[in-house]
């Protein structure tokens, strides 16, 4: 560029495609696939094999899935978490502008994934336990839109969202140091929602038959459900640090270095950059 | 003016992140905000037979005017940007539509006649509209507000007058809706667990629909400043240092 400086010599402009779609695309079409197969297998056995608890057709089509996927989960989270923490950037003060900015893509990507499967376990599943609840006089807490809902579309949004953080935390600089009170709550609060259904069965063992959505012993779920709205706080804290270094690759601008990001996040960049 | 190579990759990469933002947030914001109408408004949204004069425009009003307050907060303040209520509203129709359609008729085979929800897009339209013109969260509050409360029967009137017409069945008055939900049978939501109109002795028979629809724009117009600064927090960019924690 023709304002480069010395400080800017050392940065190259990154290929297009270090921004690609490509992986965002192959997550959605594996998400797809998979939240297609589910519904088919409800349908497929719901009825057929999912009405009576005591019979041994239910252990076979309905037990199996919940004991595979409460493995599972876990050991992808633990799994997930460890790969991510093992190669994690171990001297981030160094980190390249442009290498910063890729880093800031694959975490868009990582985000816009969970927010997918947020949508499925927190709309889609939720929601489609009422129909479920309306089809049956329920002989156990372990129903199969119960096993689909709280046991395997919760855990993989969780999954999905410690993940993005953990990929934060463990390669930008922004949130190495720091925890994100945005993100944080983004991630913990939607996470809650799953402890909370220790509080939902119960009630509904102990207290409540039929079935009133707006009980208050249903309210955790909401407020658990409000932390969703700190995605707007998390794209706050992240534009103007990404708008910066925009500037700084493509333009050969001074920004803040990684190393003073480090240490005070909050004030790295100015937010002024992406407000109007 | 002759855009570099520089520009044209800047302008490229800033649509891409847009895109990003954009998407995860409506995602995040259906998955939140129909957690928050479901578990708080649900049983009138699912139901044709809930959807009374009395309940139905109190609670859902003042129930889902906080998600569009929260999200204008941010957007508008912040970007400049007059949709907030729109995209989550749209975001929620969204998520009860692939529900009712897909799991309340295509899987437990309730006709849509019965379980469709109600709309919210039309005052929300009316709430940023009048955030745009006003520039100002006050007056938005206070006009946009009761409007939200006012305009939601209206609104959804067209949809539901069908469903009022009376029909006589074994010797007894009901309404169409009444009479599909006697039909289409739901194993958990008796009768008795309706919160619908059933009439007091301190109520004047013809005034209940204006008298709820003023209440709930009321109310609505205090959840609209309380949910504002709820925004706000969600909107905070605050970092808390490793070794406070």
């Amino acid at each position: 560029m023709a304002q480069a400086t010395t400080q800017t010599v050392s940065i190259s402009i990154p290929d297009r495609s270090a921004f690609s779609w490509k992986n965002l695309w192959i997550a959605l079409a594996i998400i797809t696939v998979f939240e297609l197969a589910v519904n088919v297998y409800e349908r497929t056995f719901a009825i057929a094999k999912g009405l009576d608890y005591f019979t041994p057709e239910y252990q076979t089509y309905w037990m199996s899935i919940l004991y595979t996927e409460l493995i599972l989960e876990p050991t992808t989270l633990i799994a997930l978490c460890s790969w991510l923490w093992v190669t994690r950037d171990r001297a981030m003060e160094n980190l390249a502008p442009a290498e910063e900015l890729r880093r800031y893509w694959n975490l868009g990507l990582f985000v816009v994934v969970y927010t997918v499967l947020l949508y499925w376990g927190a709309s889609y599943y939720t929601e489609q336990d009422g129909t479920w609840h309306q089809t049956v006089i329920r002989d156990t807490d372990f129903t199969p839109s119960h096993i689909i809902e709280f046991y395997q579309s919760y855990p993989i949004y969780i999954i999905a969202g410690v993940g993005s953080m953990v990929y934060a935390m463990t390669r930008l600089p922004q949130y190495a140091k720091a925890f994100s009170v945005p993100y944080a709550v983004l991630v913990g609060s939607p996470l809650m929602i799953f402890p909370n259904v220790g509080l939902n069965e119960f009630g509904h063992t102990r207290w409540f038959m039929e079935e009133l959505f707006v009980a208050p012993l249903h309210w955790g779920f909401v407020m658990f459900g409000w932390g969703a709205l700190a995605i707007l706080g998390t794209w706050l804290q992240i534009c103007p640090r990404v708008v910066e270094l925009i500037k700084q690759v493509y333009y050969g601008k001074p920004a803040t270095s990684p190393a003073v990001v480090l240490n005070d996040p909050e004030k790295a960049a100015d937010p002024a950059l992406c407000e109007i | 003016m002759q855009l570099s190579q520089a520009d044209v990759e800047i302008k490229n990469l800033e649509r891409k992140f847009d895109i990003v933002v954009i998407v995860s947030m409506f995602f995040a914001f259906i998955g939140g905000y129909h957690i928050h109408q479901m578990l708080l408004a649900g049983d009138w949204s699912f139901w044709i037979d809930w959807k009374d004069r009395m309940w139905w425009p109190v609670v859902a009003p003042i129930a889902d005017i906080a998600f569009p307050a929260a999200i204008q907060s941010i957007l508008w303040t912040k970007f400049k940007m007059p949709i907030g209520a729109t995209f989550s509203t749209v975001g929620l129709f969204f998520g009860q539509w692939m529900n009712r359609y897909w799991n309340f008729w295509g899987w437990g085979t309730y006709p849509l006649n019965f379980v469709f929800p109600e709309t919210l897009i039309p005052q929300a339209v009316v709430l940023d509209g009048v955030l745009m013109i006003s520039n100002n969260f006050v007056i938005t509050a206070l006009v946009g507000g009761e409007l939200w409360g006012w305009l939601f029967y209206p609104a959804n009137w067209p949809m539901i007058a069908p469903y009022h017409v009376p029909v006589e069945y074994y010797g007894q008055l009901m309404s169409m809706a009444d009479l599909i939900q006697y039909e289409y049978i739901r194993t958990s939501t008796p009768e008795y667990i309706r919160m619908v109109e059933t009439g007091t002795m301190r109520s004047f028979a013809g005034g209940v629909l204006g008298v709820s629809a003023f209440f709930s724009g009321f109310v609505s117009a205090c959840m609209y400043f309380l949910w504002w600064f709820f925004g706000k927090f969600f909107g905070s960019t605050k970092f808390v240092k490793h070794s406070s924690v």
